[in-house]
């Protein structure tokens, strides 16, 4: 979520070791038109406070570890109406990405740090500090890693206040839907926290869309 | 002063030439056939004039008779006039179809071209055999016959056809060993005749032609790519000790400094390449054909038009070769020809094809196009003269366009991209329809609110209209446009939508003959009862025949993928009000004809994880917790032996399916212990209800006279019974 002026810049490629077999499951609640909802946690020294967040997946493209899609801040005290921003993930499949990020000032001991939050990271920690976990497989593993970094804001201008500098280090559970991250941005306050749920939009149960690009 | 118009002028020289040409005398005879030659010798006009005063049925004639005349025991000078009377009737006949549709037809009408071969080259005329002139220019005169479509197919299946074949690639003239190679380059089309070919040894010979004069070098390549095109078998039977000389020759021919030749050495190693990825895998041999093709673009006649769509061929669905053509800039010099202007029209089709497959696969091609501003050159080949043009234009939009990036940001649902495309959807031409339709369907995936534009523009009732097309292609194709359109659409923009589309329209789609166009109907339903809860209505419209066909659909289809979109729609529907869950239930427990068990349970035991995991999520959400009618559902689901299949998946191999089916087995257990009191309530409710005087409304309260404390008994269809029990039931009662 926006913390302070800095350039966005887009997701690369890594090319690493290419292993059929370790891309993560097809997960059916992380799919287009998927919705999820929960806050983030912006407290800082001096005060506490969170924000509503909503996001929704508009694009996965697993081949290329690829995701993207929506979020939605409500409650920003800075704005006059909910802020959105457009975001694009990198799904840490061993075959495009690894869970060592390369770029955004974040280096491999931040990665770790961050990645160790989650307690679903634990088992495969031996493995990532080895060799960045290109050797794992992932694909019977119920939890999907990713970084989530936004792009551009949709509907505010970029003289908002706001900014998008940072990413967030994320896991997705396969099970539930639940999604919690931790927004990485070396000139902000450090492990804000995401939480999000999957959301059914007052409907009992869950309900699926698609799309399909000629 | 009038005078005579440059027409007759050539009318009357024309009727003179002519006029001679009939003439008994073989000099006078032979200086109009001279005369004829220079006349249309590179003039299109010229050959027009003569076809239409009958030129060529007359110069055949000359041939034959010619050929008829051949006499070995004749004087010198007799047969030397025979000769150049042969020579120069050839001459003109293979003038008369260089480059000319109407003077090959012309030509091969007067069987001319059978005179030629018979006359020229054939063994049986030792004589002329000896005349080098007279087989060379019978060579050249049918080789720009066979440059034509319109020549006729050479059987190679015939013996006698492939001896004579062989012949001309043996023989030591370049003319009538190219005859032999472009024999092969026009006729062989199956694998059958390129494994003939292959079998009869002429790779040899088409291989020591490479070091032959240009000509020969020329017609080499194009042959030898004609054998092995799309012919893995072939291709690898190639592979021996000369196979590595052979390639090397033709990759050092890619830089010859003749641009034909170059063109004509990348095209045989694409389709080498294509036919056997094992071959040529090198980086550098792939950078260097890139790199080659995209410098022939600046050549400015037919071999600069022909090699755009010799790139597409060699970067067509191939990630790593996109990616080395953009890293040596592709895109950006494709766009530097697209900006010359008034290109021509197959150099532009070639252009925007190229573009079409740089972006086909890759965000970094398409991030660079939309930053050049290209779209801008595409949009205006949109409306223009040639439908290959505008075919191509909708194809280079179709790829750019999938870029999620920016169709979330809105970036191509604006008046100028929308307008012509949708003009598009009315176009003659088929083909240009279904790449409009190819596009928009890209197009109108769109997350913010501009669907509205393309509504307003009339998009939505043209695709309503194709979809109720003749022709299977445009049904299918605007049908996904339209699901596509619908996905996360606003309410009033799905209303909108549906009221041109109409439940009857949409269940008949279901129902199409064409299981593709099932699919995407199932597809579209699925988007439009997504979204707010009252969407899930619209399957209800017309008394729910929509819902009917779906069901009917799941019933009686065999494709998996109609089957994940069925299921799909009914477990979207399955989230709605409980009238809604019901409905479902209702479809889910039909049977089929012959049919012991439903459907469901077909869906749940398939080999297609997708299938599984969307039977999973209907009866997640038939059995959802939240819902009060879910534990009676759940009976009814467990009577069908529907839950014990779920129960059976604990461990299915797939990831997903077997976390949903986990979530499941909670749920199921979530309501064990209300189903054990539901048994033996369900039980007691009859024998109360039999032991009550009153008729039992399934709804209603039951005061129960008997009882000596106040007891309410509400009975919902006989599955649940809540009760309230002031004090001890009275035994009579219950």
């Amino acid at each position: 979520m926006p913390v302070r002026v800095a350039e966005s810049s887009a997701p690369s490629q890594v090319s690493g070791a290419h292993s059929e077999e370790s891309s993560p499951p097809i997960c059916s609640l992380l799919t287009v038109g998927q919705a999820f909802s929960g806050t983030q946690n912006v407290s800082n020294l001096q005060k506490e406070e969170a924000w509503r967040v909503n996001v929704r997946i508009q694009g996965c493209d697993l081949e290329h570890g690829y995701l993207c899609g929506t979020m939605e801040a409500l409650n920003v005290p800075m704005a006059d109406t909910p802020v959105v921003t457009f975001w694009e993930g990198e799904i840490v499949d061993a075959k495009n990405y690894t869970f060592y990020t390369g770029k955004w000032e974040a280096t491999p001991e931040d990665d770790i740090r961050h990645w160790t939050k989650f307690p679903s990271f634990a088992p495969l920690l031996s493995r990532v500090e080895a060799d960045g976990g290109k050797s794992l497989d992932l694909s019977n593993y119920p939890y999907i890693f990713m970084r989530w970094k936004e792009q551009y804001f949709v509907n505010v201008g970029t003289d908002c206040g706001l900014t998008i500098a940072g990413f967030y280090y994320v896991c997705f559970s396969c099970s539930d839907g639940s999604i919690n991250g931790f927004y990485y941005d070396p000139n902000s306050s450090p492990f804000q926290k995401l939480e999000l749920k999957c959301a059914n939009e007052g409907r009992s149960g869950f309900s699926f869309s698609s799309y399909e690009l000629q | 002063m009038p005078t005579t118009t440059a027409s007759a002028v050539c009318t009357t020289v024309g009727n003179n030439i002519l006029l001679r040409l009939t003439s008994g005398e073989r000099d006078v005879k032979l200086k109009a056939l001279r005369e004829l030659k220079n006349q249309i010798i590179g003039n299109r006009t010229k050959k027009l004039s003569f076809l239409k005063l009958g030129a060529v049925p007359a110069v055949a004639g000359i041939l034959s008779d010619a050929v008829s005349a051949v006499d070995v025991a004749d004087n010198d000078e007799n047969d030397r006039i025979v000769k150049d009377i042969i020579v120069q009737s050839a001459a003109v006949l293979g003038s008369f179809a260089c480059g000319f549709e109407a003077g090959v037809r012309a030509v091969l009408d007067a069987g001319a071209d059978i005179l030629i071969q018979r006359g020229c080259l054939v063994e049986e005329m030792p004589l002329l055999k000896s005349y080098m002139e007279v087989v060379d220019a019978g060579a050249r005169s049918l080789k720009m016959i066979y440059q034509s479509k319109m020549a006729p197919k050479y059987d190679f299946l015939q013996e006698e056809n492939m001896e004579f074949l062989l012949s001309l690639l043996n023989n030591e003239s370049e003319n009538v060993s190219g005859l032999g190679a472009s024999i092969i380059s026009h006729s062989c089309k199956t694998s059958l005749e390129q494994k003939l070919l292959f079998d009869a040894g002429v790779l040899k010979r088409l291989t020591s032609l490479l070091g032959g004069s240009l000509i020969q070098r020329d017609a080499s390549l194009e042959s030898i790519a004609t054998i092995f095109k799309n012919n893995p078998e072939v291709v690898s039977q190639f592979v021996g000790p000369d196979t590595g000389r052979t390639l090397s020759c033709i990759i050092e021919i890619v830089k010859d400094r003749f641009a034909r030749t170059r063109l004509l050495a990348s095209l045989c190693l694409i389709v080498i390449r294509n036919a056997s990825p094992c071959y040529l895998q090198d980086v550098g041999i792939k950078t260097k054909l890139i790199n080659n093709l995209l410098e022939l673009l600046d050549d400015p006649g037919r071999v600069g038009d022909e090699a755009s769509f010799a790139f597409s061929s060699l970067i067509a669905e191939k990630e790593d070769m996109q990616k080395l053509a953009f890293e040596v800039n592709g895109v950006d010099k494709l766009y530097n020809h697209l900006q010359k202007g008034s290109l021509h029209p197959r150099r532009f089709e070639g252009i925007l094809l190229a573009l079409a497959d740089m972006c086909s696969k890759l965000e970094c091609c398409r991030s660079r196009c939309l930053s050049l501003q290209v779209l801008k050159l595409v949009v205006d080949a949109l409306a223009h003269d040639s439908s290959d043009v505008r075919s191509a234009a909708c194809m280079c939009l179709r790829s750019v366009s999938r870029s999620i990036k920016n169709l979330s940001a809105g970036s191509f649902m604006n008046e100028t991209i929308v307008i012509p495309l949708v003009r598009l959807l009315d176009d003659t031409s088929t083909a240009v329809q279904v790449a409009a339709l190819g596009a928009i369907s890209n197009i109108v995936v769109d997350f913010t609110t501009r669907r509205s534009t393309f509504i307003r523009l009339g998009g939505v009732k043209l695709l309503v209209q194709l979809s109720k097309s003749m022709d299977s292609t445009i049904r299918l194709n605007a049908l996904r446009a339209l699901r596509n359109l619908i996905f996360l659409a606003e309410d009033k923009c799905k209303e909108e939508i549906f009221m041109e589309l109409t439940a009857s329209l949409l269940a008949s789609l279901i129902c199409d003959p064409e299981p593709s166009v099932q699919e995407q109907a199932l597809a579209l339903v699925r988007n439009l009862v997504d979204g707010r809860i009252n969407s899930v209505e619209y399957i209800f419209a017309e008394d729910g025949i929509i819902l009917d066909a779906v069901g009917r659909q799941l019933r009686i289809a065999s494709k998996a993928e109609i089957e994940i979109q069925g299921m799909y729609v009914l477990g979207n529907v399955a989230t709605g009000k409980e009238s809604h869950k019901e409905a479902v239930m209702d479809q889910l427990l039909l049977r089929a004809e012959n049919k012991a068990q439903s459907c469901i349970i077909k869906f749940l035991q398939s080999n297609d994880s997708r299938l599984r995991t969307a039977a999973v999520w209907a009866v997640l959400n038939l059995t959802c917790s939240s819902s009060p009618g879910s534990s009676g559902r759940l009976v009814k689901l467990h009577d069908a032996g529907i839950v014990s299949h779920v129960k059976n998946m604990v461990n299915d191999p797939c990831l997903d399916v077997k976390l949903r089916v986990k979530t499941a087995l909670e749920q199921f257990n979530s309501f064990d212990d209300s189903l054990a009191s539901t048994s033996c309530l369900q039980f007691l409710t009859v024998r109360a209800v039999g032991e009550l005087s009153h008729v039992v409304d399934p709804s209603s309260k039951i005061p129960c006279d008997s009882i000596s404390n106040s007891c309410y008994v509400y009975v919902t269809d006989f599955c649940v019974i809540y009760s309230h029990v002031a004090n001890s039931i009275n035994s009579q009662c219950l």
